[in-house]
């Protein structure tokens, strides 16, 4: 395994605040909520496992044993019985041409709120998003009390509201948030960047 | 590529500043050593971008140089020195979009303009030709997007999905080449796409008024539906979002402060410049 410091970006004299103050922000980064219904939702999930493994190991080295197995389990999983279930199989196994042409072939009269859930969720693995966003507004529309497809549109409401460009960004670093970053923050940018871009060179 | 990815100058560290400089100049004087001296006024933020992109991810960032500009050698500037071929595999990307771009521009320009135009592809397809030997999946990847995007807009049921899914395929496949592996592979696709696709349509809401004025191509207006201004906001959004997410999970090794403040606040800022000026078109 990695040296779990360099896992979490932090030195090995770090204070236990300043670990701590790592890990809430990675975890905060690689949240299962942040990747709720993405094609990375996987990758992002294995990160979070590191972080969380390398927090913990760090916490057992230093002999507190405090522990945080709070690993995320974001895997959507539909019921065994949906008509659709050899569809969800593909949309899982990211092979999403298969899942649409099986969609595809549904007569129209049986495209339920399901059909453009799904419908919907093959779009947005492909990053079409607008049309992921209309299938997901459809499928709210026919089946308003469905946690699932609730939960999805929302997901992409609150992308579509979110302007990063938005003030409330708390991991953005030395963005002249006072005097306050003249701590850890700020020497870590620091001792980073000369390393970036100086180790080889001097 | 448009020049839509640039900085917050004013959030950025006065050495991230200088360092974000001298990949610039760094870039520009490999332009001028691949191909030539005119290839350099076509440099444009995004192959700045994406060449700080590629030195990042392989680390290959060796220091830094002074010496002077070739424009204006009154001036001092620096290069930022790269130990791998990401400078020319920048400027291959800058020689063969402006290419293919120009070709493009044939089509719908007026007699004057296209005599330059013409004049202008003389040189560009020498340029790209050589280019095109050193990295051919480069040039497949932008001459694919070139003919997709062609066959998209002359699709009646044409929706903005469709329309800006050229840019992001031919994004996706050029960054997922920097991939070492298949997780790998799709991180980088994922970002390239949405980051292409945000690309397509910051510029397709830049041109919104002249394309309505015009009657020319345009994903937010079409026959069924037009797209109001809180509409093409979120889907801009949208696009973003789920770029920074992929971007997250890239292993960035050097320029983090730079590229950070590109995604979060630089293209936000470009984005927020272009739709404000939209004033609101049809509001349904």
């Amino acid at each position: 395994m990695n040296n779990p410091y360099e896992v979490l970006g932090v030195s090995e004299t770090a204070t236990d605040e300043e670990i701590k103050a790592a890990y809430r922000k990675l975890a905060k980064k690689y949240h299962p909520d942040n990747y709720a219904d993405s094609p990375l939702a996987d990758v992002a999930e294995q990160k979070m496992k590191e972080i969380n493994e390398a927090y913990d190991t760090i916490n057992q080295m230093r002999q507190k044993g405090k522990g945080t197995g709070s690993t995320g389990s974001s895997s959507y999983s539909g019921s065994a019985n949906s008509q659709f279930y050899n569809v969800r199989i593909y949309i899982q196994r990211n092979m999403i041409d298969q899942a649409e042409q099986i969609l595809d072939s549904t007569p129209m009269g049986n495209r339920t709120a399901e059909w453009y859930y799904l419908k919907g969720m093959c779009a947005y693995r492909r990053g079409w998003s607008e049309q992921a966003f209309n299938n997901f507004t459809t499928a709210c529309n026919m089946d308003p009390n469905n946690q699932e497809y609730r939960a999805a549109l929302n997901n992409m409401q609150n992308q579509r509201a979110y302007n990063y460009g938005g003030y409330n960004q708390p991991n953005m670093q030395g963005t002249g948030a006072g005097c306050t970053c003249c701590d850890v923050c700020t020497a870590m940018m620091c001792a980073d960047c000369m390393c970036d871009c100086c180790r080889a060179g001097c | 590529m448009f020049g839509y990815l640039q900085i917050q100058k004013s959030e950025l560290l006065v050495r991230e500043f200088e360092a974000y400089k001298s990949v610039y100049c760094g870039l520009c004087k490999q332009m001028g050593k691949d191909y030539s001296f005119l290839t350099r006024l076509s440099l444009s933020y995004d192959c700045t971008f994406y060449a700080m992109l590629l030195m990042s991810v392989s680390k290959t960032c060796k220091g830094f140089k002074d010496g002077r500009c070739t424009f204006n050698p009154l001036k001092k500037c620096k290069f930022a020195l790269c130990e791998s071929d990401c400078y020319s595999k920048a400027s291959a990307f800058s020689v063969i979009s402006v290419f293919y771009k120009l070709k493009d521009d044939l089509k719908d320009e007026g007699f004057f303009r296209r005599i330059l135009t013409r004049i202008l592809l003389l040189f560009f397809s020498h340029w790209q030709k050589k280019a095109a030997k050193k990295y051919p999946e480069i040039d497949k990847f932008i001459s694919e997007m070139t003919s997709l995007q062609a066959e998209a807009e002359a699709d009646e049921n044409c929706s903005v999905d469709m329309a800006a899914h050229p840019t992001g395929y031919m994004l996706a496949n050029v960054f997922a080449l920097e991939a070492e592996n298949d997780t790998d592979r799709r991180v980088f696709y994922e970002f390239g796409y949405h980051l292409g696709r945000w690309i397509y349509l910051v510029d397709a809401a830049d041109d919104l008024e002249k394309d309505r004025k015009k009657k020319n191509f345009n994903p937010f207006i079409s026959l069924k539906e037009e797209y109001n201004q809180q509409q093409i906001v979120s889907a801009l959004n949208q696009s973003l979002a789920r770029a920074y997410d992929a971007y997250n999970l890239i292993d960035i090794k050097d320029f983090r402060g730079i590229l950070d403040n590109m995604l979060l606040l630089g293209l936000p800022s470009v984005q927020n410049k272009v739709t404000d000026n939209l004033t609101g078109g049809n509001n349904e």
